[in-house]
C-alpha cells in the first residue's frame, strides 16, 4: 500500500525543525557575513535556509537533489555563496552538478519539441476544443505546468512523481515557514 | 413469465423496486415449485449472522453458510414459509439500509457470493435480502457485470471483487440452466458442481494471484463499458494512483477539502506552494533586516521552544551573550531582567514548559558568567523541581545550544578584538 514519500519519512515535526534549524546554522555561520546590503543578506539566508531543508531530506526526494544542483551550478550567481554553506565536500550530499545539468538540457529540448508538435495540432483542430472535457483538460494541464515551474525540477517528473513531490515540498516549506517565523519574532523580541 | 422476467430485469426502465418486486413475485412462484424452504429459512438465518460478521471474505463466507445450512435444519410448510416473508420483509429493511449503507461494492460482492454458495437460495431467492441483492446485483451487473477477464488487479479488493465476480457469473449460468430445468433433482448435482468448481477456481484464483504477486507487474481489470486494450487499462492504473495521492493532498493542503475537481485542486495547491514560497522570501528579508550580523543563535533557541509551547513572553535573555561582549558592569543587567521575568513568568503560573526552564540552564550553565550560579539559585529553585529532561529532544537543544553557543562566542570575540 502506497504511503507517500513524506508521511512514510515523517519523524515528527519538531525533529525535523530541529534538524532543518541545525543545517541552516551551520550554513550562515560558514557564510562570511556579508554586511553590504539587505538583499545581500536576505539572499544569504534565504538560501542557506533552502539548502538546509534539501539537505534534511538527504537527497532522498528529487527536488531536494535538484534544488541543490541548481544552486551549485557552476554558472550561477551565488555560487561562492553556495559553496560556502555547502561546506567543505565530505559534508555535501552525494550529488552530481554535472549530470543533472544535462539531463535537464535534453529534457528541455524534449519538452520544447513536443510542445511545438502539439501546438501545431491543436491548430489544426482548433474546433474540437469546444468539448467540455477537452477545455477541462487543457485547463488541468496550464495548472501541471505552472505546479511544474513551481516546484525545483519538476520539468522531469512525470505526474505521479510531481505529486509525490509537491506533497514533501509543502511539508518542508512548512517546517521552513514556521522556524523562519519564530525565528523572527523572537528576534524582533529580542531586540526590544 | 419465466423468460420474460430477466428480460424486464434487463431493461432499464425499471426502478430497482418494482425490479425487486417483480423478482419477488418470480422468486415465490419458483419457491413454489421447489420445496427448499427449509434450506432457505437455514439459508436465511446464516445469513443474517453473517450480514453481522463482516463482509470481506465472500467466499469463505459462502462455504460456511452452506455448512450452516445443514445444521440448521427447519422444516417449515409452505404457509409457514409465507409467514416467514413478513420477517423476512422486516429483515429486508435491515439488510437494505446496511447494503445501501456500507460500501456498496462489497456488501454485493458478499452477498453475490453468499448467494453463490447456496444456489437454491439464489434460485429461489430467500426473502428480500436476495431478492434485494439480486435486484441490485442485476443493476450492478449494468455497470460491472460483464466483464472482459482479460487481467486481475493484484490487491487484496480486487481479488475478493475477482472472487466473488467469478462465482457470480456462474451463478448467472446456473440460474438460467435452473429456470429451465426446474427439476430439484439435478438441481442438487449442480449445485454441487457449482460448489465444487467455485472452491476449485477460488482456490485456482488464489493460487493464480500468490503466483501473480511474486513477479511484479499490475493486473487491471476491464470495467464495462470501458476500452479493454492495455493503454488504457494502464492509463486508468495511473489516473487511480494520481487520485490517491491527491486525496493526500487535500488532507495537506488547507480548505481543500470542499474542492473536488482535480483543476479546482490543482489550483488550491499552486496558490498554497505559492504562498508559502513567498512567506519564505518575506521572512528572510524579515530576518536580514532585523539582524544585521547574521547571528541567531541564541534566538534560534526561543524559536525552539515555541514550538511546542505557545507564545509566553520570553524575558531578553537575548540580552546575554551580546553582555558577554560589554563590560562586566552590564552582565548585572541580563540577570535583573531575567529575575524580573522569571517572576513575571512564575506569577503566570507554574505551566511554565519545563523545556524552558531547560534552556535557561543551559543558557546559564556553559556560559561563563560568573552570576550564572546567581541566576540557578534565584530563578530556577522554585520551578526547577518541575524540570525533566528526560525528553530526547532537549537533550538535541543543548547539544546544538552547545555547538552554537561556543561558536557565536568566538566569533563574537573575533570581531571584538578586530
Amino acid at each position: 500500500m502506497w504511503t507517500p514519500c513524506g508521511m512514510a519519512r515523517m519523524r515528527p515535526h519538531s525533529s525535523l525543525k530541529q534538524e532543518f534549524l541545525k543545517e541552516w546554522i551551520k550554513g550562515l555561520q560558514r557564510c562570511s557575513f556579508p554586511k553590504k546590503s539587505i538583499l545581500e543578506r536576505k539572499k544569504a539566508i534565504k538560501l542557506s535556509a533552502d539548502i538546509a531543508m534539501a539537505s534534511a531530506r538527504n537527497g532522498t526526494t528529487c527536488w531536494s537533489r535538484a534544488l541543490i544542483s541548481s544552486a551549485a551550478r557552476d554558472g550561477s550567481d551565488n555560487n561562492h555563496l553556495v559553496k560556502q554553506i555547502l561546506g567543505p565536500e565530505s559534508d555535501r550530499p552525494a550529488m552530481e552538478n554535472k549530470a543533472p545539468a544535462r539531463e535537464a538540457s535534453v529534457c528541455k529540448k524534449i519538452l520544447k519539441r513536443s510542445c511545438r508538435i502539439r501546438r501545431r495540432g491543436r491548430r489544426k483542430c482548433g474546433a474540437a476544443a469546444a468539448a467540455p472535457s477537452s477545455i477541462a483538460k487543457h485547463l488541468v494541464k496550464k495548472r501541471r505546468q505552472i505546479l511544474r515551474s513551481l516546484i525545483p525540477g519538476g520539468e522531469f517528473m512525470n505526474e505521479i512523481c510531481l505529486i509525490e513531490e509537491t506533497l514533501d515540498y509543502i511539508t518542508s516549506l512548512r517546517v521552513q515557514v514556521d522556524v523562519m517565523r519564530s525565528l523572527a519574532t523572537a528576534s524582533v523580541r529580542g531586540t526590544e | 413469465m419465466n423468460r420474460a422476467l430477466p428480460e424486464m430485469l434487463q431493461c432499464s426502465d425499471m426502478t430497482v423496486l418494482q425490479r425487486q418486486r417483480a423478482r419477488l413475485k418470480w422468486q415465490t412462484e419458483q419457491l413454489r415449485q421447489q420445496n427448499y424452504f427449509c434450506e432457505l429459512s437455514g439459508v436465511f438465518t446464516s445469513q443474517t449472522g453473517f450480514q453481522q460478521g463482516g463482509l470481506m471474505n465472500g467466499a469463505g463466507g459462502g462455504d460456511s453458510v452452506l455448512s450452516n445450512m445443514g445444521m440448521s435444519r427447519q422444516l417449515k410448510p409452505d404457509p409457514g414459509l409465507e409467514t416467514a416473508w413478513p420477517e423476512l420483509g422486516k429483515i429486508n429493511m435491515g439488510f437494505g439500509s446496511c447494503g445501501y449503507g456500507n460500501g456498496p461494492s462489497f456488501d454485493m460482492n458478499h452477498a453475490i457470493s453468499r448467494t453463490s454458495s447456496c444456489p437454491p437460495a439464489v434460485a429461489a431467492a430467500v426473502g428480500s435480502k436476495p431478492v434485494e441483492v439480486k435486484g441490485n446485483s442485476e443493476k450492478m451487473g449494468s455497470a460491472v457485470g460483464r466483464e472482459s477477464f482479460k487481467k486481475r488487479k493484484v490487491e487484496k479488493l480486487q481479488n475478493s471483487k475477482v472472487v466473488a465476480e467469478d462465482e457470480y457469473k456462474r451463478i448467472k449460468a446456473s440460474e438460467e440452466e435452473e429456470e429451465e430445468s426446474k427439476i430439484t433433482g439435478p438441481n442438487t448435482i449442480k449445485i454441487s458442481n457449482n460448489k465444487k468448481q467455485n472452491s476449485g477456481d477460488t482456490s485456482k484464483d488464489n493460487s493464480k494471484v500468490s503466483e501473480v504477486q511474486k513477479p511484479d507487474y499490475i493486473h487491471v481489470r476491464a470495467r464495462r463499458g470501458q476500452a479493454t486494450d492495455s493503454h488504457s487499462l494502464a492509463e486508468r492504473v495511473r489516473r487511480e494512483k494520481i487520485s490517491e495521492r491527491m486525496k493526500y493532498l487535500q488532507d495537506l493542503v488547507p480548505g481543500c477539502n470542499k474542492i473536488t475537481g482535480k483543476a479546482g485542486m490543482l489550483d488550491e495547491i499552486i496558490n498554497y506552494v505559492q504562498s508559502l514560497q513567498r512567506q519564505v522570501e518575506f521572512l528572510s528579508m524579515k530576518l536580514a533586516t532585523v539582524n544585521p550580523s547574521l547571528d541567531f543563535n541564541i534566538d534560534n533557541l526561543y524559536a525552539k521552544e515555541e514550538f511546542p509551547s505557545c507564545t509566553t513572553n520570553f524575558p531578553t535573555v537575548g540580552m546575554a551573550p551580546e553582555m558577554t561582549n560589554h563590560s562586566p558592569f552590564l552582565q548585572f543587567n541580563p540577570i535583573q531582567q531575567v529575575v524580573s521575568g522569571c517572576g513575571v513568568e512564575m506569577g503566570m503560573g507554574m505551566g511554565m514548559n519545563s523545556s524552558d526552564m531547560a534552556l535557561r540552564r543551559t543558557i546559564s550553565a556553559p556560559v561563563s558568567i560568573p552570576d550564572a550560579s546567581f541566576l540557578n539559585t534565584t530563578c530556577f529553585t522554585g520551578p526547577q523541581q518541575q524540570i525533566q529532561p528526560s525528553a530526547p529532544w532537549e537533550v538535541e537543544l543543548q547539544n546544538l545550544y552547545n555547538v552554537a553557543f561556543t561558536d557565536t562566542i568566538e566569533a563574537s570575540d573575533l570581531e571584538m578584538e578586530m
